[in-house]
């Protein structure tokens, strides 16, 4: 047996695989995670509200996911002491438009600025479409990215780092003419991403029920999915097969797993976070900082792929038929998302009401409290946990359980974790990269 | 003289960071017109020309070295490729002629101190003092903000190849841009010229600095002036200024202002009594339009 380590680059952070190698297939990997900044202790005896400007500053590309799970554990807190928390749906609306911008933003720079660049890297083909900083196509893709994030940054102030939420509904109050604004940005997103990433109709995309169909069109994303089934993609990267997702999106506003194609509820009493394999345990065998994420001691996928799965949408469902949990289906999931947050933010845009209250301040509302609360949000890369246990209103104990600690965990060689699973079995460090990389690896959020 | 149209090389480089001034990078509205006059050979975030033990190796110089995160010499914080950050600044600061320091990490230790805040600092400051990384280089310009404004980081790489004099304050930052305050701008100026507080989060009227803690008007940079994203600012959307630019960043209890004998702190280089005697006579008038709402 031979082991090798080949260090992950070009993700948010950094990342190491040591691959231990069988007659030239991965027989097992330690995914290793070797920053640590100590985030959940820096929030220990803070005050409460002081959260809400520390924790989006875990992760620069989700810094609004965490500002959401926070101030959704803050609120948690009160209703918990008997506080009755009421957003208007306005502030609702907002708080979930400004989180789109940030996965709308995070999906579109990791098909643009990851996936295609790493795709075309295997291959050793030059990628004319998507050279940064030189090609058309990623200006315009940069282009994109910013226009979105325009749109959630009228309701947010700023983006990365904005901190717009309150207890209680939304900081800011926006006039008819900033929702105009707004749209205007989301209409040149929708353009670039019609000419560029769907090649057709927002329409025609969101009714694409096959990947066949899906090849038709002139886009960048079909160029991408030829491309991936020559070089056989679509049988590397399989897991388990296994989805979860805590948050609310679209019609789900229930915690729900599939197993396969089959959903059923989940319920979050049951996430559990293991210490297995990180420095935290404090054993000589310990190799990570990272933690790992489970539901009864079983590993699942979260993300956008699981998302997709368990709402039963057609065009994943074809592909998961043909693929399975393969790369492939992760990437077209993730745009296939797009398309959908992006139907989702013009629904908010045209529905917001400006005339009812961004905030409503909860009546018998005590700084000093001393309560524990839950938010869970899904982020761009799947849920997003805080827990927060406060005392006379100073935070005892945070815990951030990130997407990435549950596809990015380890596990052990008789029950590896999700990616670990993924990339057993291949026969080159490329593929094993690639893979690795098929789940957007954040080693910020991972290790905090 | 180099000429203008020739492209002036970047390395950029993390310390202990959310990579939250790369993707504030991303939003930057020219990025053609940057890349026709910059370009970056080195960014561990995405495809570059060289990778980092290329750059290491090299003899080469280049223009500048951005650094993003806090610096530090303790080994187990950061491990980039197996070198610690000790290593790879060491090496990379010698050849570059400018060290742009992004983001409030970089330029004064910044959110990741509380850590271990005697190992965790800025290049050359620690929070105020000049206990940084380096006792000195005067390579350094800092850039604070948690994040940057990706305007603030290429206009002065541009004043930098126009080979323009860039003027720094006491904080080694850019006068252009920090002499101005985040109160400058500011759609709630009038309130708070009449002491008028906001009633509560979530409404357009009133001042964010009285009660909700704002640090709009002693925190030293152009937000309200250029704006976020092109679009808005913290004020802007109902939101308190956290002072981020300034080396007290963090600072606890942010959505409360401190007060002394029920009276907030004064905003930069206004004397107390000037302030107050004006407080209490601004405060003597009633006016009614400013108590309403605003539509």
């Amino acid at each position: 047996m031979t082991i090798t380590k080949e260090i992950i680059e070009r993700i948010e952070g950094e990342a190491t695989l040591e691959l231990e190698w069988k007659k030239d297939k991965i027989s097992y990997a330690k995914i290793k995670f070797l920053n640590y900044r100590a985030i959940e202790d820096i929030l220990k005896n803070k005050y409460l509200l002081d959260a809400l400007m520390i924790t989006p500053r875990v992760c620069g590309i989700c810094s609004h996911a965490h500002v959401n799970a926070t101030i959704n554990a803050i609120e948690n807190c009160y209703e918990n002491s008997g506080v009755i928390i009421n957003l208007t749906d306005k502030a609702k609306k907002i708080r979930e438009l400004v989180m789109n911008a940030e996965k709308i933003q995070s999906h579109i720079k990791w098909f643009y600025f990851s996936i295609l660049p790493e795709l075309f890297k295997i291959k050793k083909e030059k990628f004319v479409l998507t050279e940064p900083f030189e090609d058309k196509e990623w200006f315009e893709a940069q282009n994109a990215l910013k226009d979105i994030i325009k749109m959630g940054s009228i309701f947010s102030g700023q983006w990365p780092h904005g901190s717009y939420v309150m207890i209680g509904g939304v900081t800011c109050d926006p006039l008819q003419s900033d929702i105009s604004n707004a749209q205007n940005f989301l209409s040149n997103v929708y353009e670039f991403c019609e000419e560029r990433l769907f090649g057709c109709s927002i329409n025609e995309f969101l009714e694409i029920d096959s990947v066949n169909n899906l090849l038709d069109s002139n886009s960048t994303l079909s160029i991408a999915v030829t491309n991936m089934r020559e070089m056989e993609f679509n049988k590397i990267g399989k897991s388990y097969d296994r989805f979860i997702s805590f948050g609310n999106y679209q019609n789900i506003d229930i915690p729900m797993k599939s197993i396969k194609t089959r959903p059923h509820k989940a319920n979050i009493k049951f996430a559990e976070e293991s210490l297995e394999n990180s420095f935290f345990e404090n054993k000589k065998s310990a190799f990570t900082y990272s933690k790992s994420a489970k539901y009864k001691n079983d590993f699942y996928e979260v993300g956008s792929l699981a998302r997709l799965m368990i709402s039963k949408d057609q065009l994943i469902r074809d592909c998961h038929r043909r693929c399975a949990d393969s790369v492939i289906s992760r990437i077209i999931a993730r745009v296939k998302e797009t398309a959908i947050l992006l139907e989702r933010s013009k629904y908010l845009l045209e529905t917001i009401d400006i005339n009812q209250k961004s905030l409503q301040t909860p009546k018998n509302i005590k700084k000093y409290i001393t309560a524990e609360g839950m938010g869970v949000v899904e982020a761009a890369r799947g849920t997003l946990i805080h827990r927060v246990h406060v005392k006379d209103g100073k935070i005892m104990h945070f815990d951030i359980i990130p997407p990435t600690v549950w596809n990015l965990g380890n596990g052990n060689p008789s029950n590896p974790s999700i990616a670990q699973k993924a990339i057993i079995g291949l026969d080159s460090i490329e593929k094993a990269d690639f893979v690795f990389k098929s789940f957007d690896i954040c080693s910020v959020c991972t290790t905090q | 003289m180099p000429s203008l149209h020739s492209k002036k090389s970047i390395v950029w480089i993390q310390g202990i960071t959310c990579n939250g001034d790369t993707h504030s990078f991303f939003n930057y509205p020219q990025m053609k017109n940057f890349a026709k006059n910059f370009e970056i050979i080195y960014h561990p975030l995405f495809i570059t020309k060289y990778d980092l033990e290329t750059i290491l190796k090299s003899k080469d110089s280049y223009d500048y070295l951005i650094v993003e995160g806090s610096f530090t010499r303790v080994k187990k914080y950061i491990n980039r490729r197996g070198h610690s950050f000790e290593e790879i600044i060491d090496n990379l600061s010698k050849k570059a002629q400018y060290i742009i320091c992004a983001g409030s990490c970089a330029s004064y230790g910044g959110i990741f101190m509380a850590r271990d805040i005697k190992n965790i600092s800025g290049a050359l400051y620690s929070g105020e003092k000049m206990e940084g990384y380096w006792d000195k280089n005067k390579k350094v310009i800092n850039i604070p903000g948690c994040p940057l404004h990706p305007k603030w980081l290429v206009d002065t790489l541009f004043a930098l190849k126009q080979n323009k004099t860039v003027l720094l304050d006491e904080f080694l930052r850019p006068k252009e841009i920090y002499s101005y305050f985040v109160h400058h701008g500011c759609l709630r100026n009038e309130y708070f010229e009449w002491k008028i507080d906001t009633k509560n989060f979530g409404e357009k009227e009133g001042c964010l600095f009285y009660e909700q803690g704002c640090r709009g008007p002693m925190t030293h940079t152009n937000c309200n002036k250029i704006l976020w994203n092109e679009v808005s600012s913290k004020t802007r959307a109902g939101s308190p200024c956290l002072g981020c630019t300034e080396p007290d960043f963090p600072r606890d209890n942010i959505y409360e202002t401190k007060k002394h004998m029920s009276l907030p702190a004064t905003p930069a280089g206004v004397s107390k009594r000037a302030y107050y005697s004006v407080t209490g006579i601004a405060k003597s008038f009633k006016i009614d339009r400013l108590e309403k709402k605003l539509i």
